[in-house]
């Protein structure tokens, strides 16, 4: 049976960072009907680091802790490291994150990509 | 000890102490095998008690006692009366794999079976519902085939709690020659479950959603001789179902479908007024906020509501943390990060379905649970909509 630690219920109960960001370096979006999600990260670059990271989500519990932990986790990250984080880093961060679980949970993961990458095309 | 609000009695109920308490002495003391009873004391003690256990379970459903067999729960009988009605109409009737009718709703017991049988040769029609959660008998009609022997629509659906049209649909069945079979595991002892009235020849119960235990259940089989057995054995329960019986459980099924039918009126009135209180208060205090499934043709004890705008996982860790438990889709699928079968058969697309959420009352639920239920949950909801 797959179960949340009670790290992932801390994070999805009291998520930090919620929100958008004014005048962003990037950001990434993503809906998906078949999953019923839909998500928008937003990151502010500072010298080839992440300065700021918020977002705003509708999506499952797993989703929701493993934005939250990384919003905290890429601050002062540069772009490259934050582009190359995977999940079983992310799953480390929550105390384990059921495996079954990383798909869905992997839409952070994109869309802050997506973010990263548009920030990129931008600076161009 | 935190409080908790349980409103997952579709899932299983608590066993009620009564039927515990009938139970107790059959597993140490009353502990000898019912079949022993012609040379045995004890045998006869135990046999005395599992006959007046299936007395009991044939006056809840309006059925002979001998047409009630003993099973391991309703998934079993389920398994069985598919399986053992198809073999035994094909082998000995058709000489060819004969057809199976049922509902795209059906409980996995029903649908899993259903697909066995598929894979054996047998063939299968899954009936569309309606938006209403309702089956529409026409549409039964439709399916039938010269080769059609069983229909199996289930009497109420475990997840939007819509009751099916049962008598019209064992009408059409027994027209064109076919029998009926009708998965009452919802149903029974929670509203007039009678095999007379609805005229079908199989019927599937199972103890624990009717504060029974666990382990134990039961089918309804009007005639011996129209099915093989399933579970193969020492002869049993007229040869048609082996396994020493479990005393403690059939004891407790018994005394649990006694109370059951004691209950019965006064429980359907008190869960009926508490579950259209829950809707109400919640309806009034959440936007966009709509029941899944017809709000006549339902269980009193059954409320699936869709929540726009949510995700029910997170809803329901959510309501976990403030101490109420509920479900998405059936327990038995709450493993899956899939949208439930049952809504997406009534027309959900993935997000209605992923946004519904079950809320199901029974014996255990107060007036303070509900009005519990009603004043938390809105707040969860503003909580999750607010991260969008």
């Amino acid at each position: 049976m797959d179960k949340y630690s009670r790290a992932t219920i801390r994070e999805f109960m009291s998520p930090s960072n919620i929100g958008s960001i004014e005048n962003p370096s990037g950001v990434g979006h993503i809906t998906d009907n078949a999953d019923a999600v839909e998500l928008t990260v937003y990151i502010s670059v500072e010298g080839g680091r992440i300065a700021d990271m918020k977002y705003r989500i509708a999506g499952c519990t797993a989703l929701i802790a493993t934005l939250s932990v990384l919003s905290r986790e890429v601050l002062g990250m540069t772009v490259e490291d934050a582009f190359a984080l995977d999940m079983a880093y992310v799953s480390r961060l929550l105390d384990g994150l059921p495996e079954s679980k990383w798909r869905c949970a992997g839409y952070a993961l994109q869309a802050l990509q997506m973010a990263i990458s548009d920030y990129r095309s931008r600076a161009q | 000890m935190k409080k908790i609000v349980y409103l997952d009695n579709a899932a299983t109920t608590p066993v009620d102490p009564a039927v515990l308490e009938e139970m107790r002495p059959y597993f140490s003391e009353q502990f000898a095998n019912p079949m022993t009873y012609a040379h045995s004391s004890l045998g006869d003690t135990a046999h005395t008690a599992v006959e007046e256990a299936r007395k009991r379970v044939a006056s809840l459903i309006n059925a002979r006692p001998e047409q009630v067999i003993f099973t391991g729960g309703g998934t079993e009988s389920d398994n069985w009366i598919l399986k053992g009605v198809l073999e035994r109409a094909s082998r000995e009737r058709l000489h060819k794999p004969g057809h199976l009718v049922t509902a795209e709703f059906e409980h996995h017991a029903i649908l899993h079976s259903a697909l066995a049988l598929e894979r054996q040769g047998y063939e299968v029609t899954f009936v569309k519902v309606g938006r209403n959660g309702i089956v529409d008998p026409d549409d039964v009609r439709r399916a039938m085939r010269p080769t059609t022997v069983l229909v199996s629509i289930m009497h109420a659906n475990n997840e939007i709690g819509t009751i099916q049209p049962i008598a019209q649909i064992a009408r059409i069945a027994h027209e064109r020659g076919a029998l009926m079979h009708t998965d009452a595991v919802q149903t029974t002892a929670h509203i007039p479950v009678d095999v007379e009235a609805m005229g079908v020849d199989f019927l599937s119960i199972s103890a624990h959603k009717f504060n029974g235990p666990k382990g134990v259940g039961a089918a309804f089989v009007r005639d011996h001789e129209s099915l093989y057995p399933f579970v193969d054995g020492g002869g049993q329960e007229w040869g048609l179902r082996g396994s020493t019986h479990n005393v403690p459980g059939i004891v407790g099924m018994g005394r649990a479908a006694q109370l059951g039918r004691e209950r019965l009126t006064s429980e359907m009135k008190r869960l009926t007024a508490l579950r259209s209180a829950l809707f109400e208060k919640l309806a009034s205090r959440i936007d966009r906020l709509t029941m899944n499934g017809d709000a006549q043709q339902r269980l009193p004890q059954n409320l699936n509501i869709r929540i726009d705008g949510i995700d029910n996982e997170a809803l329901l860790l959510a309501m976990n943390e403030a101490g109420i438990i509920a479900a998405g889709g059936s327990a038995c699928t709450a493993q899956e990060t899939v949208p439930s079968h049952v809504l997406t058969s009534i027309g959900c697309d993935v997000k209605e379905a992923k946004a519904s959420i079950r809320l199901s009352l029974g014996l255990v639920t107060t007036n303070e649970d509900i009005d519990y239920a009603a004043d938390v949950i809105p707040g969860l909801v503003r909580f999750l909509r607010s991260m969008a």
